[in-house]
């Protein structure tokens, strides 16, 4: 069984990799303003993610407890320096320069919300305490702290402007919170407050975001400038049909109509060259590995390894429903990629490095 | 617990996003399919190649050529700066000016804004060239009409122009789609259904650019055909100069056929202005221009004609035998009309009907016309064709104007004495266009035979026939013999009034007017007569528009015909 998750683990990251790299072929070919240098440079990635990945498994996951909240710290710090330094460049940078790489830290900044809840929350003990004192300390615990300790890092990627990925923070923090027991009327009523909340996040959202979120409730009120991206996108995705156009068939690929498709947009090269059986082959892989994840949740028996495969799971399941969602129009476009697939370097380590965790994870259960 | 519910949304995620594709793949995937496929294929319409104008010696009037028009498609500009410099030093535009024209013209990231038209050939290599560094320009090649000769025979030939919103209306169901390039006014308007080749297209794969990527189907364009006009450009081109841009007009046709050789009309316009950008701000200045440089003056305007109105005058007494050629009258220098006095240019003493014409003397003629009546002379003017079209190849022709006693009578007006001396010396109501005059000159010439003007000569090569028909006036010969006699004696006699057009080795005769205008403004001053060289033979009218007298008009019929006998042309 054990070895039968990793062999999963393994085999359905690959296959995804590879699927990406055939999609990221095609939208590269033959092109100029999507160079095939971007090709070449996702291969190489692949190559160095697999290796991170062999690597991690075999580095016991327990070691980065110790770490959780120095890598954290330093995440957050970094998206301090991008903000400040951003600030000098034009517009919105995401991106650091180290060592002449290019480094995003708020992909990374993922992983480190993942160990430090995961650490927060294993070294609390969980008791239900009675009373009134005894409440407000246990939401205080269990729900403002770690609340803090996301909002940080998600107002800081959100200034940059990047919503999309601050709702993944987002989520990782309620998938962590939901796993480690809080009660539905804690959990319920702070998604409440949530949501009278919004209006102020509307007020603090830059005008592009704003459009964003009306041309995605109606893309025609703006086809050339906002909704153009939906609307070729959906297109591409819908004229694949069942059995696609076939490799470098796809007109709105070749062609240039589609924006963005070798990152973000990536599905809809892979949707309209490979249509709905393309779609699905991919959909399943990602599914496979998900719930890989969770089925080793299941066996693992400390709270840690628990919160940590409990976040990795989800936010592999968030990006890709809400990438795939969000290219076939579902919903807003919000910049997220679809891991393994899109091209991106931060993004794809730090999911190696996230698939580096479930395989260590996978092998540790025998020490149980 | 908990898990199970993380795995279940999880699964419900996945699903509901697996529904999704399916629907949007599977069940409207046609629907998305045609999308792509109305994305990716245009059909291009091509002008067709529009005939070329020449004139009677094969010089181009009209013809199209190749013109470069560049473009930035916004979503391919990698650096802002960079591109606007590289511009900057090929066009020799300031970058912040075309900066400010992107910027204002810009209409969706794909969509190419034109930066400038009608480049030369050189820069757009240069910038052709530099493609590759710049993704973003492109060079776009259309055919461009021009007109060698700027303003020589502008009004003759007219301009061309896309349609426009008011006009499209009237071209619909002949081929013309909306940007398709339609003729305005002149021979590029009557005859636009010939010049016009039919548009071809073609169908073509594009990019999100609209750039071209592969070539599906085509079909040509047809090419228009091509006009020979009767206009002989040199002859036009003495007349434009003789005239001087003095507001006026000089229209010259063949005795014989009818063939316009020549009309000039000032003030005039280059019509390149119209359809090259580099010269698009003139175009404001002529539309604006309040003495009218787009109007040609030859056969849209209509003028008091003044004593050149004697002639039908003459006829019509000799031919209703109210006159004989012996018949005098005396000029004491007015003529009383209770207690009017109504003028004569000097003191004639008695004159006979040679005389009269020669010294154009009004008095002489206000017995004529009292004799005669508004009536019979409105007969004889409108026998000579004034108040009626000439139906000349050339769009809004006007007829000019006749009026009688009766038609006041009927319009509910007064007709006095008066008015009908007024009528006799060409002043009052009536009004004719140059070229009725100048076709009036060649059928007395011609001895009633009346032609018909026209500009066309051949399309595609095959002679146009169509208006080689006369109509012969009803009149004695002799009487033209009579009249005609009166005309040369206004050339030949030094006391004539066109005694300066008086040439020793070249037959001109004809007639002098000076007609008055609004109280303030000098007289129209006109000559209207006819040459026999021996070349061809011409008829001609010299009409000035506010020109003082007619002495003006003479001393530029001596220029002119001087001019085209040192080139061989009378």
């Amino acid at each position: 069984m054990n070895k039968n998750v990793t062999i999963r683990i393994w085999v359905f990251s690959i296959l995804i990799m590879l699927f990406g790299l055939v999609g990221l072929y095609s939208a590269t070919f033959n092109n100029t303003r999507v160079p095939q240098k971007i090709f070449y440079d996702q291969m190489m990635f692949t190559l160095i993610a697999v290796l991170i990945m062999w690597a991690l498994s075999n580095i016991d996951y327990r070691k980065f407890f110790d770490f959780a909240y120095v890598v954290y710290g330093a995440n957050v710090l970094m998206l301090f320096l991008v903000l400040l330094t951003g600030r000098n460049a034009l517009g919105a940078t995401r991106w650091f320069e180290i060592a002449g790489f290019s480094f995003q830290p708020s992909e990374f900044m993922k992983l480190s919300l993942i160990l430090v809840l995961g650490r927060y929350y294993s070294s609390r003990s969980s008791n239900y305490m009675f009373g009134f004192y005894g409440r407000i300390h246990y939401i205080f615990q269990f729900i403002v702290v770690p609340f803090l300790l996301t909002v940080v890092p998600m107002l800081l990627i959100f200034k940059q402007p990047d919503l999309g990925t601050a709702i993944l923070l987002f989520g990782i923090f309620l998938a962590i919170m939901f796993v480690n027991g809080i009660p539905y009327r804690f959990m319920f009523s702070f998604l409440g407050i949530c949501v009278l909340a919004m209006p102020v996040m509307w007020m603090l959202m830059k005008d592009y975001q704003k459009s964003r979120l009306l041309v995605f409730l109606n893309p025609n009120i703006d086809p050339l400038g906002s909704g153009y991206t939906i609307i070729q996108s959906k297109i591409a995705v819908g004229s694949g049909q069942l059995f696609g156009k076939g490799w470098f068939a796809g007109t709105q690929n070749q062609l240039n109509f589609l924006p963005e498709r070798h990152t973000d947009f990536i599905f809809s090269v892979i949707g309209e060259e490979w249509g709905f059986l393309g779609g699905i082959f991919l959909i399943t892989c990602f599914f496979v590995l998900v719930h890989a994840g969770l089925s080793i949740a299941d066996k693992v028996t400390d709270k840690f390894g628990v919160n940590v495969t409990v976040g990795i799971a989800a936010i592999l399941a968030l990006q890709v429903v809400i990438n795939i969602g969000m290219v076939m129009g579902m919903f807003p476009i919000v910049g997220i990629t679809l891991p393994l697939v899109s091209y991106g370097r931060t993004s794809f380590l730090t999911t190696a490095i996230m698939l580096g965790f479930l395989l260590n994870l996978s092998r540790k259960r025998s020490f149980q | 617990m908990r898990l199970k519910i993380i795995r279940v949304i999880i699964i419900a995620l996945f699903v509901g996003v697996t529904l999704h594709l399916f629907y949007a793949q599977v069940i409207r995937g046609k629907y998305y399919h045609r999308l792509s496929a109305y994305n990716r294929i245009r059909v291009v319409p091509l002008d067709g190649w529009r005939g070329s104008i020449k004139d009677r010696n094969g010089v181009i009037l009209a013809d199209n050529k190749l013109s470069y028009d560049l473009s930035v498609t916004p979503q391919d500009i990698n650096d802002v700066e960079p591109l606007f410099d590289f511009l900057e030093n090929v066009l020799d535009i300031p970058s912040r000016e075309l900066k400010l024209k992107y910027q204002q013209n810009r209409e969706a990231p794909f969509a190419p804004v034109v930066l400038a038209e009608g480049i030369s050939r050189e820069k757009a290599i240069v910038i052709e060239e530099n493609e590759y560094k710049f993704p973003a320009l492109w060079v776009q090649k259309t055919f461009r009409r021009y007109y060698p000769l700027g303003s020589n025979s502008a009004h003759v030939l007219g301009y061309v122009d896309r349609v426009n919103e008011e006009t499209i209306d009237n071209f619909q169901g002949y081929g013309y789609s909306p940007r398709s390039l339609v003729g305005y006014l002149g021979i590029e308007e009557y005859y636009d259904r010939e010049l016009r080749g039919e548009e071809g297209g073609l169908q073509i794969e594009v990019n999100n650019r609209g750039k071209q990527v592969r070539l599906l189907s085509i079909k040509d364009p047809s090419k228009g055909k091509d006009i020979e006009l009767t206009i002989d450009s040199d002859i036009q081109n003495i007349s434009r100069e003789t005239l001087g841009g003095r507001q006026g007009a000089i229209v010259m046709l063949d005795i014989d056929s009818g063939e316009i050789l020549s009309m000039a009309s000032s003030p005039d316009y280059d019509p390149n202005i119209f359809v090259d950008p580099a010269l698009k701000k003139g175009k404001v200045d002529i539309l604006r221009d309040v003495r009218g440089p787009m109007v040609n003056r030859s056969v849209r305007g209509a003028y008091a004609p003044g004593s050149v109105f004697k002639v039908p005058m003459a006829f019509a007494g000799l031919d209703l035998k109210k006159i004989a050629t012996y018949t005098t009258f005396n000029c004491p220098g007015f003529y009383q009309v209770g207690e009017t006095q109504f003028g004569c240019s000097h003191v004639h003493g008695v004159q006979d009907l040679f005389n009269a014409i020669a010294h154009s003397c009004n008095v002489y003629f206000f017995n004529l016309g009292k004799l005669l009546g508004s009536e019979a002379i409105a007969y004889y003017g409108r026998m000579f064709g004034i108040g009626r079209l000439t139906g000349v190849d050339l769009p809004y022709e006007r007829p000019g104007y006749i009026s009688d006693k009766k038609g006041h009578v009927t319009a509910g007006k007064n007709w006095f004495l008066g008015d009908t001396l007024n009528m006799s010396i060409g002043q009052g109501d009536t009004l004719a266009t140059p070229l009725q005059i100048a076709r009036m000159l060649a059928t007395v010439e011609r001895d009633g035979v009346e032609v018909q003007p026209h500009i066309i000569k051949s399309i595609n090569g095959v002679v146009v026939t169509k208006y080689n028909f006369t109509r012969t006036l009803k009149l004695n010969k002799s009487i033209f013999d009579d009249i005609k006699k009166g005309l040369r004696m206004t050339v030949s006699e030094p006391t004539g009034t066109g005694y300066d057009l008086y040439m020793p080795d070249l037959y001109v005769a004809g007639k002098t007017g000076t007609a008055q205008t609004v109280r303030g403004r000098e007289p129209h001053a006109w000559f209207a007569g006819y040459a026999l060289g021996k070349e061809r033979k011409v008829a001609f009218c010299i009409f000035l528009e506010f020109g003082g007298g007619s002495e003006n008009a003479c001393i530029i019929g001596r220029q002119l015909l001087t001019r085209m006998r040192e080139q061989g042309k009378i």
